[in-house]
Formats: structure tokens, C-alpha cells, sequence
């Protein structure tokens, strides 16, 4: 089980991904806007975070909270980040796993949305052993 | 935001954006006034390099001063010093321009380059005449040299810029042969004959009318030159302006289409995820046919959502804007890759087995246009293979070092006589549609648009039942032509 936390303006999407990864053992908090993350992150660090690209006061809020996260403080710096958005990595405006980058998009892996749920609850297993791998070999 | 004119009140004004019709109104385009500082250094060093010719010319014709027989074969009196004297003046002088023109290359001060050419064509406007007073300013057509100065003037410079070097070297000529005419300075001139000269002193009505002819050339040629000079330049500060406008109309476009993308995909995401949560039994066991309708609702939002973004893809790639994307040298077989990864879990889930041969081969194209052709052809054969089927793909060199990747299912096939249609917009087969109802009828649609621009052949081998071969053929880079960036 771990505490992981989903950043979606969505509320719809957010409350059903929230639902299955509940039911699949972990405990979950959704925040629908980007403002104040950072604190409530500091507050109670989780074990990964599931991050939405676009917000609708700002297009590329995710990214830019992505760097936040992992330039604000040594506490955050090695949470995974799971990048959930509605725009296909294949759209030709140049964003996927290709660009996963440490320091311009800092994030460890993409999924598409719609997103089966199984998938998503296999990634974040996937993602909390590898988060868990890192911690590990940091220690 | 500023602070509007009741306390606690903000305003905005909204911009108005730049018009076509706002373009238009302004003042026109003024010759010269648009070269960048980067050109203006390019052409202070073309100077350089146009002056060393003239430099050569004058060593040359000195030198051969010191044969006299060369000179006299000719009709010419030998002329030795003064040419060699110009050549060295001008020599001098080159360097200094030439080491201030590198000088300027590390900086970013225009006004200094356009100095540096006004005093580069001052300076040879100087020499000019005192080279025409020694050639013979009247007698011989070596006058017309100035117009030289005055075209590059109308090319390079504003047109009153242009005059006043027209109006400089007129006022250098006419200041020259004055000289001459009034017996202050002693008659100069290259030919061994002097009749000629003299015959024009003692005819003033000859000498007026010949100088008088020369600068009404001159001016005659900076009229035309500068008003066909300024023509050229303000179309091309229009297509300048209209570039620059059709960029910015592309990359609104393209922001647009993200967030069209986003705001119609992410209903259905959400509805998906919900109807899912109900499908797998989060909310409780569901009778049979409250299943089997969720189980509709799901597939066909998934449908939807899919056929948005194909939607959106082709109308992307329809767009002749599009040609302005990065276009790249690129390994295939890291595309084939990547696009292997986005069909595992479907191949997964339907228990089809994916055998692959993938090898580096290069291209020139468009990355996710590529992903787009080849994730295409890849999906529709998990898609349209039986559960428990295979799908080969390769992807490896042909011969001339063109890149040939195949993508082979043992799926539903295609009937001979539907297969000219497979490419069309919406077009889907009947037995496409009897095996899967989520198919958009767009996917093949977007493999020929991206096929038809990157050039790469398509060729589909089918056997109806017993699957399909889809063979993509692509140009090696030496083939290919990038597209210029805009």
C-alpha cells in the first residue's frame, strides 16, 4: 500500500481513478488545481504522484509543476511522476515518453487518457517498485 | 491589468490584433531602411572583396606603363605612377575597411556599419575622379564609372540616400573638369593623341552639352534604379510580413488544436474511467444486462475519443502549413519500436503474439508523423487479427540504403476488390466492421496522407481470411530532400 497522490482538474476522472487505485490497496488524495501542491506535498510527501498536463488556467501547468516538484526540495526530488493526459503522445506537437528528460520534463513515464484502468493500476505498481529500487540504492 | 479610474476597479483593453488590412495602411516599404545589421556587414566585406579586383586591375595596367610599347600600341601615353599610386591608396585603404568590417562582426552596433559603407563609397567617389581626370574626364567614357557607386547606392541605401551620392559624384565631376576647364589644375588624359582635348576646350558648347549628357545619365539611371529597388523591397518586406503572419497563424493553430484535442478527449476519459469502474465491478456485481449496456456505452465512447483524435491528426496533416515542420534525419527502427510498445498491451489483452525483427535504418521525416504512418498499419493488424493470431514486424534496409519495414498479420484479410478503397476517408469494409466495431475509418486515411508527403511507398498484399502484408518503403536520406525550414 502507498500514499499516492492524483493532480487533475478533472474531477470526474480524478474521483474514478482515485476509486481504482483505492481498491487496489493504496491510499489516495486528489487535488484539482496546481496551486498549493508543492505544500501539501511537503506536508506528507507521497510515494508517487499521478499529474495531469493541462489545467485550464494554464495549458502546460503540469509540466511546470513537474519541475517544481523536483527542484523545491530534497524531500520531493525522487517521487515519481506519472504524466496522465488527454493528449496523445502520437499528436504531432512533440511530447511522449520520447521526451522524458531529467531536467525539462522530469516526469518517469506517460499515459493517454482515456486509460484503462488495469493498465494504470499496473503502472503504478510498476512505478512504486522502481521509485522504491531508487530510494534504496540513494540510501 | 492597470488600475481603472474607480477605486478597487481593474480594467484591460483588449489588443487588437495585426491585420492584413492594418499592414496595408502603413507607409511603405523605404529601400534600404530594412537591411539587417548582419547584412550590412556582408556588404561592407563584399566591397572589400569587389575593391581587390579593382586594385588588381590598376597594378596590372601600372606595370605594363613600364613596357612602353605596350601602353603606346594602345594609342595610350605611359602611365606608370598614378596607377600604381591608386592602387596602393586603395590597397591601404581596403585593409583598414576590411579589418573594421571584422571588427564589426563581433558587435551589434549598426549605425558603425552603415558608417563604414558611406565612408568606403565616399572614399571611392574620390578616387573615382581623380582616376577620371587622369584617364581623361571628357574625352573618354571612363565617366559612367560612377555609376556603379549610384546603382549599389539605389540598391543598398534609402533613395535620398541614393541621390546624394548621385548628387556627390556629379558635384566631384563637375568640380573636376571645372578645374580643368579654368586651367587651375593641368589638363590630364591617357590618350597619346590630344586633338580631341583641345578641340573640346576650344568648344564649350560641345564640352557643356558632353557633361551635361553624362549627368542627366546618371540621374536618369538612379531614378529608375531606386524606384525599381524600392519595388523589389517592399514586396519583399510584404512577403516578409505575410511569412511572419502565417507562422504565427500556424503556431495559434497548432495551440488550438492541442486544446481542442484536450477539451473533447477528456469527457470521454472520464467517462471511460467511470463506466470501467462500474464494468470491473468496484461498484458492486451488475446484472447481465446492465453489463452488456455499459459494455456498449464504453465501446462506443472509446470510439468517439478515438475518432476526435483521428479527426484532428488528419485534419493537422491536411494542412499545407504542415510542410513547415521539423522535418529529420531519423532511426526507423527506434519508431517501430516505440509503436510496438503502444500495441503491446491491445496484442496482450486479444493473446496476440507480436514477432519482430527490428534493425537501425535511417530516414528523413517528420518523427511523430512517422509514429503516426507506421502505429497506424501496426494497431489495425493487432486489430484485425484473430485472438490467438500472430503479427510480424521487420524493419531493416532494402537495396540503396532505403529503409523497408513490413507488417504482416494472419488476421480477416482484405477482398480484392475493396482494397483501392482501404485509403479513402471513412471508408471501412463490411468484414472490418463485423470484427471490430471501434474502427474510425480514418487510420489508413492518415498513412496515406503522411505516405504521400514523405514519399514513401505503400504497397498491401492480401489473401481474404488469411491476413494481410502491409510492405512500407522509404527513402534513404540521399534520396530524400529536407524541406527548407521556413
Amino acid at each position: 500500500m502507498a500514499y499516492i497522490m492524483i493532480v487533475d482538474d478533472d474531477e470526474d476522472f480524478a474521483s474514478a481513478t482515485a476509486k481504482a487505485l483505492t481498491d487496489a490497496g493504496h491510499e489516495v488524495r486528489v487535488v484539482l488545481e496546481t496551486r498549493g501542491v508543492i505544500d501539501k506535498m511537503m506536508e506528507r510527501p507521497p510515494a508517487l504522484v499521478i499529474l495531469d498536463v493541462m489545467f485550464p488556467e494554464d495549458p502546460s501547468a503540469g509540466f511546470e509543476l513537474a519541475r517544481n516538484i523536483k527542484q523545491h526540495d530534497e524531500k520531493l526530488e525522487n517521487i515519481p511522476i506519472l504524466m496522465l493526459t488527454a493528449i496523445n503522445a502520437r499528436f504531432p506537437l512533440g511530447f511522449g515518453p520520447g521526451d522524458i528528460d531529467k531536467c525539462w520534463l522530469p516526469v518517469m513515464d506517460f499515459l493517454d487518457k482515456p486509460v484503462d484502468l488495469n493498465v494504470l493500476t499496473g503502472k503504478v505498481s510498476q512505478l512504486l517498485r522502481k521509485g522504491e529500487a531508487g530510494a534504496a540504492d540513494l540510501s | 491589468m492597470t488600475a481603472g479610474p474607480y477605486p478597487q476597479t481593474a480594467t484591460y483593453t483588449l489588443e487588437m490584433p495585426e491585420t492584413g488590412r492594418g499592414e496595408a495602411g502603413k507607409a511603405p516599404a523605404v529601400p534600404g531602411a530594412a537591411f539587417p545589421r548582419a547584412l550590412l556587414v556582408e556588404n561592407v566585406r563584399w566591397f572589400c572583396h569587389l575593391r581587390w579586383i579593382i586594385i588588381a586591375s590598376f597594378t596590372v595596367f601600372g606595370l605594363l606603363g613600364i613596357f612602353p610599347g605596350i601602353h603606346s600600341l594602345m594609342g595610350l601615353h605611359p602611365q606608370v605612377a598614378w596607377p600604381l599610386t591608386v592602387a596602393l591608396v586603395l590597397a591601404a585603404a581596403n585593409i583598414a575597411f576590411f579589418l573594421h568590417a571584422r571588427f564589426l562582426v563581433s558587435r551589434t552596433d549598426g549605425p558603425a556599419a552603415e558608417a563604414n559603407l558611406w565612408v568606403q563609397i565616399i572614399f571611392d567617389l574620390v578616387v573615382l575622379t581623380f582616376v577620371i581626370y587622369r584617364v581623361g574626364s571628357l574625352e573618354t567614357f571612363v565617366p559612367f564609372a560612377y555609376l556603379f557607386h549610384i546603382v549599389l547606392a539605389c540598391i543598398f541605401f534609402s533613395r535620398v540616400k541614393s541621390l546624394m551620392v548621385t548628387g556627390a559624384a556629379a558635384l566631384l565631376y563637375l568640380t573636376s573638369v571645372s578645374l580643368e576647364q579654368a586651367g587651375l589644375v593641368s589638363p590630364a588624359g591617357i590618350h597619346a593623341n590630344i586633338m580631341l582635348r583641345d578641340l573640346m576646350r576650344n568648344m564649350p558648347e560641345v564640352y557643356l552639352f558632353n557633361i551635361g549628357v553624362a549627368v542627366l545619365a546618371w540621374v536618369i539611371v538612379w531614378h529608375l534604379t531606386s524606384h525599381l529597388s524600392g519595388m523589389v523591397l517592399e514586396r519583399d518586406n510584404a512577403l516578409a510580413r505575410t511569412n511572419r503572419r502565417l507562422v504565427e497563424s500556424r503556431e495559434e493553430k497548432a495551440r488550438h488544436m492541442l486544446r481542442t484535442t484536450h477539451e473533447l478527449k477528456a469527457p470521454f476519459a472520464a467517462i471511460d474511467a467511470n463506466v470501467q469502474l462500474l464494468l470491473e465491478g468496484h461498484c458492486g456485481v451488475l446484472s447481465h444486462d446492465a453489463f452488456d449496456v455499459l459494455r456498449r456505452i464504453s465501446t462506443r465512447a472509446r470510439r468517439l475519443a478515438a475518432e476526435i483524435q483521428e479527426m484532428l491528426q488528419l485534419a493537422n496533416l491536411q494542412d499545407p502549413t504542415e510542410q513547415m515542420l521539423a522535418w529529420e534525419k531519423l532511426d526507423l527502427g527506434a519508431v517501430v519500436d516505440w509503436c510496438l510498445g503502444q500495441v503491446q498491451w491491445v496484442a496482450g489483452k486479444r493473446s496476440v503474439v507480436i514477432e519482430q525483427e527490428v534493425h537501425s535504418v535511417f530516414a528523413i521525416g517528420v518523427e511523430d508523423h512517422l509514429r503516426m504512418l507506421i502505429g497506424n498499419v501496426l494497431s489495425n493488424a493487432v486489430f484485425y487479427s484473430r485472438c490467438g493470431g500472430r503479427v510480424s514486424v521487420s524493419c531493416r534496409s532494402a537495396a540503396g540504403g532505403a529503409g523497408e519495414v513490413v507488417i504482416e498479420d494472419e488476421g480477416i484479410g482484405i477482398p480484392a476488390e475493396k482494397l483501392p478503397h482501404i485509403f479513402d476517408e471513412y471508408y471501412r469494409t463490411d468484414e472490418a466492421v463485423r470484427h471490430n466495431r471501434q474502427s474510425t475509418g480514418l487510420g489508413l486515411a492518415i498513412v496515406r496522407h503522411v505516405a504521400q508527403t514523405h514519399g514513401i511507398g505503400v504497397r498491401v498484399e492480401s489473401r481474404p481470411g488469411l491476413g494481410t502484408r502491409f510492405i512500407l518503403r522509404f527513402r534513404s536520406p540521399e534520396e530524400s530532400r529536407m524541406p527548407e525550414s521556413p
